[in-house]
């Protein structure tokens, strides 16, 4: 038999709530949450963002890794109200405007880095990072990147090819840059 | 998701962060990167009303005089590790910081001072700041006060804060010691099973004054002077296994775990330490 979890007998209209204003792939937004609710809550269930995945909500999986003020961050592991005025990139904002991948996916796409696509999310926002700093990472640079980040199909060397093929196309300016991490004003 | 009628708090200055906590004591935490509160309440296995979030307390300096540098509350390891190189002795904090498990998305979460506050013997922080002889600055109702790391780690998962206190910042010394880390662990997510901090102040290139801090082998770090196994030109004068046999020796109550038991962190203890020491000897 399991320990009860502690659990609030409050009813739901005395939980603390508050509204958020916050920058969302580069949309300002005004949110309604309660305090308790992790960000990347938020960003499923009133924004209906639903490429942020939840899976470990533990800090161990990446799934909801999210750019947070530029950097690339773990969402459940955020209170929501600690997002308050914050710049956010979901999945969903990584794209060019107007649809397709950017160079970064294109190369996940054509070198097969997802299977399922749970872990799309941690995979993409670290490599975003590693090739923001350099565009001729070591291999043991890219497997560093991503360490925070499971691939439950275990893919992992499809994954480090993707990043390796994204970083040489990028570097070759033939796809063009990794968009700029901070929002259009 | 968290089940409880969690009120989160961002205070503006320090007083209010201390009395907020001071009212409500073991109901409120702080929350700092929130890599290891969050997922504990979300788990449920903390039980909140309150939590203290420091981000509006301007606490995410990281400032240096030709003595020390300090490291506030704030500063994330993603911080540590993009600031230019930390002179001297400092420099062990940097090297720490570049093994912390998770990736870079938990060194841009994570913080020296939450992980210092946490006081997890399996962690980092907490040997490398005993090592470096850390002061660590709190606030509280009754204003600030500072503590050496030694002093601040009383017990697994337990430091010296008083009710309504919290950790504010760091300050580690910059004088030119040499310094080596030496990390082992089983798996590229675990924690560290043990950590050994090695810090030589000779400028002559000898182990006089060495000491070698043991982390996650003990419930709190271990700071061990390697006098008794020194020869008076200060090299080591006895053989590997009889250091290990003399480092086993030094922790009569291992940290047992999950990850590890008590009797192979101190068997592995003695090899850590010497791994640390040859690092820091190669580090000219």
């Amino acid at each position: 038999m399991t320990e009860a979890l502690p659990t609030t007998t409050a009813p739901e209209s005395a939980i603390p709530t508050r509204e958020l204003s916050l920058t969302v792939n580069g949309r300002p937004c005004r949110v309604v949450c309660q305090d308790r609710q992790l960000l990347v809550e938020v960003l499923r269930e009133q924004l209906r963002l639903k490429g942020t995945h939840i899976g470990c909500l533990n800090g161990d999986c990446g799934a909801c890794t999210v750019e947070l003020d530029g950097k690339a961050i773990k969402s459940c592991l955020v209170l929501a109200p600690a997002a308050e005025g914050s710049e956010i990139i979901t999945l969903e904002g990584v794209g060019p405007d107007g649809g397709g991948l950017d160079p970064l996916q294109q190369a996940f796409w054509d070198n097969d880095g997802f299977q399922c696509g749970f872990c799309v999310p941690g995979q993409i926002f670290a490599a975003r990072q590693l090739l923001a700093r350099t565009l001729e990472p070591s291999d043991a640079e890219i497997r560093e990147a991503v360490a925070g980040n499971i691939c439950r199909c275990t893919g992992y060397q499809t994954i480090i090819e993707s990043v390796r093929a994204a970083a040489q196309a990028i570097g070759e300016g033939t796809e063009g840059l990794v968009p700029e991490v901070d929002t259009p004003a | 998701m968290i089940r409880t009628a969690l009120r989160h708090h961002a205070p503006g200055d320090l007083e209010e962060a201390a009395a907020l906590l001071a009212a409500h004591g073991e109901r409120a935490a702080v929350v700092g990167g929130g890599t290891v509160l969050v997922p504990s309440l979300t788990r449920g296995e903390r039980d909140l009303d309150h939590v203290v979030d420091l981000r509006r307390l301007g606490l995410d300096e990281l400032s240096g005089t030709d003595q020390e540098l300090r490291i506030g509350a704030s500063v994330s390891y993603a911080d540590v590790l993009s600031a230019p190189p930390f002179p001297g002795a400092a420099q062990l904090l940097q090297v720490a910081a570049g093994g912390i498990t998770g990736g870079p998305q938990i060194r841009n979460q994570g913080t020296v001072c939450g992980s210092a506050s946490y006081a997890n013997p399996s962690s980092d922080m907490p040997g490398v700041l005993v090592a470096l002889g850390a002061q660590m600055h709190l606030h509280g109702p009754e204003g600030g006060r500072t503590l050496p790391a030694g002093e601040f780690f009383v017990d697994a998962f337990r430091v010296a804060a008083r009710r309504g206190e919290l950790l504010v910042a760091v300050s580690v010394p910059t004088r030119p010691d040499r310094i080596g880390y030496y990390k082992f662990k089983l798996a590229e997510g675990s924690w560290p099973i043990a950590t050994a901090s090695a810090v030589l102040p000779d400028p002559d290139g000898s182990l006089t004054g060495a000491t070698v801090t043991l982390g996650a082998v003990s419930a709190v770090p271990l700071r061990l002077d390697l006098a008794p196994l020194l020869d008076g030109n200060g090299d080591l004068a006895v053989p590997a296994a009889e250091v290990d046999g003399w480092v086993a020796a030094q922790v009569p109550e291992p940290w047992d775990d999950e990850l590890a038991p008590g009797d192979y962190r101190r068997t592995v203890a003695g090899v850590v330490l010497r791994r640390a020491l040859q690092r820091a000897e190669e580090n000219r």
